[in-house]
């Protein structure tokens, strides 16, 4: 097997293995809760 | 009782051809023949002169008083190269007319005949004659076996610059004929010919360990890439690419055995007209997974030119820990010269990471805002009522919250693919600019992937 072949495999399960990982802890990097901000910018349309 | 059995005849090879030793007529240096039977001339390794050795009294063919270079493989070296011992017997530098010059080694076995070591600096490639002619399958593309092979220089003219030790031909100084080459990754076919004959000849690209180990060659450049030579990232990204779209399968399939729950109605509450802060608490609501994602959802169905904060506090009833989210629903419209338009949704959504398995009260603080193209506040002149926009209590403003649960959260499944990905696109794009490397030289026009990159100025 090409070692890049393997090597790519290898990330490949790493990718799974992360992405079952944040299904059971049901963890986002991008999720809002948690982080309690404050709304970011000014009130009012940007239309125009 | 079996009979007696002759002992097997034992199987006669062909000798091998002895070394033989020539006085050069014209230096009288001591000259070895290593070929003796098969060779037809032989370079004086002392004076360069070319030596006609078909006659027992050796000729001189031609006289060259120049000393013999320095080679990087010495004549009479031995290697082997996959299986087969070879004696390097023959040194050949051959240039394109007004182009680069290359080095060919000729390789002889008494029992495998003869091969050809070509270099040009950058790798070593093992070229062998063929006795049959490839099949064209068009103007660019031969076939020979199963392989084809596209077109890479034009027909050129190569002259002999440089030769020393024995040839199974009359080499000389100045020979020429005219060149043209095809490759596929991994082997060139190459096309000689002159007034009297045209050979073929398929060399295979050598591993640089090959040929440090059979003849302890250095290293050559590494860029550019040569004509035949495979890209390194072709090998894999094929493979790559069915298992980017098995684990995206498996990706998907896991987002489904992940699954969650459907909306359920957390309640609705009423927005207070003079925009004042509130807070209602919602539950129990229970979580039965390890841990879970919690979406909150906040639909406010009339509002309009206003919106509505909303500060969300999961508090587990057991350790009272807290979840906190943020959310907020905007929604406005008007009209200008290009017509009305519209901006923002009467809805919000916010989700909460990790939440425990628990009975839960979702805590809600929220308020209400109104909006007007003037300004952020409305003023209320004496005598006139103040304009309560979309919170009117005629207008029943309200907010209805609705929570469901799940595992996974899409943005970690497009983080899922971008890192699966992004090996894939830096091995084309290296694949690519390899490929266009690679292509350079070539005298026709670009194949492939580096084909679709090409410019028109490229083509010019």
């Amino acid at each position: 097997m090409n070692p890049r072949t393997f090597l790519y495999g290898l990330w490949s399960l790493g990718v799974v293995a992360l992405f079952v990982l944040s299904g059971i802890f049901a963890w986002s990097p991008f999720a809002e809760g948690g982080r309690a901000r404050p709304h970011a910018g000014i009130y009012g349309p940007t239309h125009k | 009782m079996q009979p007696e059995m002759e002992p097997a005849a034992e199987i006669q090879l062909p000798a091998a051809p002895a070394v033989k030793a020539l006085a050069c007529p014209a230096c009288g240096g001591s000259v070895e023949l290593r070929a003796a039977g098969y060779s037809v001339s032989v370079v004086c390794q002392y004076c360069s002169s070319i030596l006609d050795v078909t006659d027992p009294q050796v000729k001189l063919v031609t006289q060259y008083n120049q000393a013999a270079a320095a080679l990087e493989i010495p004549l009479g070296s031995r290697g082997t190269l996959r299986g087969i011992e070879w004696e390097a017997i023959g040194y050949m530098q051959r240039s394109a007319m007004g182009g680069a010059a290359w080095d060919e080694y000729l390789l002889f076995n008494p029992y495998h005949g003869y091969r050809w070591l070509i270099t040009d600096g950058r790798g070593w490639s093992l070229g062998e004659q063929l006795t049959v002619t490839p099949l064209r399958d068009d103007y660019e593309t031969l076939r020979l076996g199963n392989q084809t092979y596209q077109r890479f220089y034009e027909d050129s003219t190569a002259r002999v610059d440089y030769v020393l030790g024995e040839f199974y031909w009359r080499v000389a100084v100045g020979e020429e004929v005219v060149g043209a080459d095809w490759v596929r990754p991994g082997a060139m076919l190459s096309r000689e010919k002159n007034a009297h004959e045209v050979s073929w000849t398929r060399s295979v690209l050598l591993a640089h360990k090959e040929m440090a180990d059979a003849f302890g060659v250095r290293k050559g450049a590494s860029w550019p890439p040569m004509p035949h030579q495979p890209s390194p990232n072709a090998a894999w990204l094929g493979t790559g690419f069915k298992i980017f779209a098995g684990v995206f399968l498996l990706l998907a399939v896991l987002i489904l055995a992940f699954g969650g729950t459907s909306w359920t109605s957390a309640g609705r509450f009423p927005v207070a007209p003079d925009g004042s802060e509130r807070t209602v608490t919602l539950g129990p609501i229970h979580f039965g997974h390890l841990y879970q994602r919690v979406e909150i959802r906040a639909d406010v169905p009339t509002l309009e030119n206003g919106w509505v904060d909303l500060d969300y506090s999961l508090v587990d009833r057991r350790t009272q820990q807290v979840y906190e989210a943020y959310g907020a629903a905007e929604r406005y419209s008007g009209s200008d010269s290009d017509g009305p338009w519209t901006e923002g949704s009467r809805g919000s959504s916010v989700s909460v990471a990790s939440v425990p398995a628990g009975d839960y009260d979702l805590v809600v603080d929220y308020k209400g805002n109104r909006w007007s193209s003037g300004s952020l506040y409305t003023p209320s002149y004496a005598g006139m009522p103040e304009d309560l926009g979309w919170m009117t209590p005629v207008n029943k403003p309200e907010v209805v919250v609705e929570v469901r649960t799940g595992a996974l959260f899409l943005s970690s499944f497009w983080l899922a693919l971008i890192l699966l990905g992004l090996p894939l696109l830096i091995g084309l794009i290296r694949h690519i600019q390899f490929d266009k490397a690679r292509q350079a030289e070539s005298d026709f026009a670009p194949t492939g992937l580096a084909a679709l990159t090409s410019s028109s100025e490229d083509d010019e």
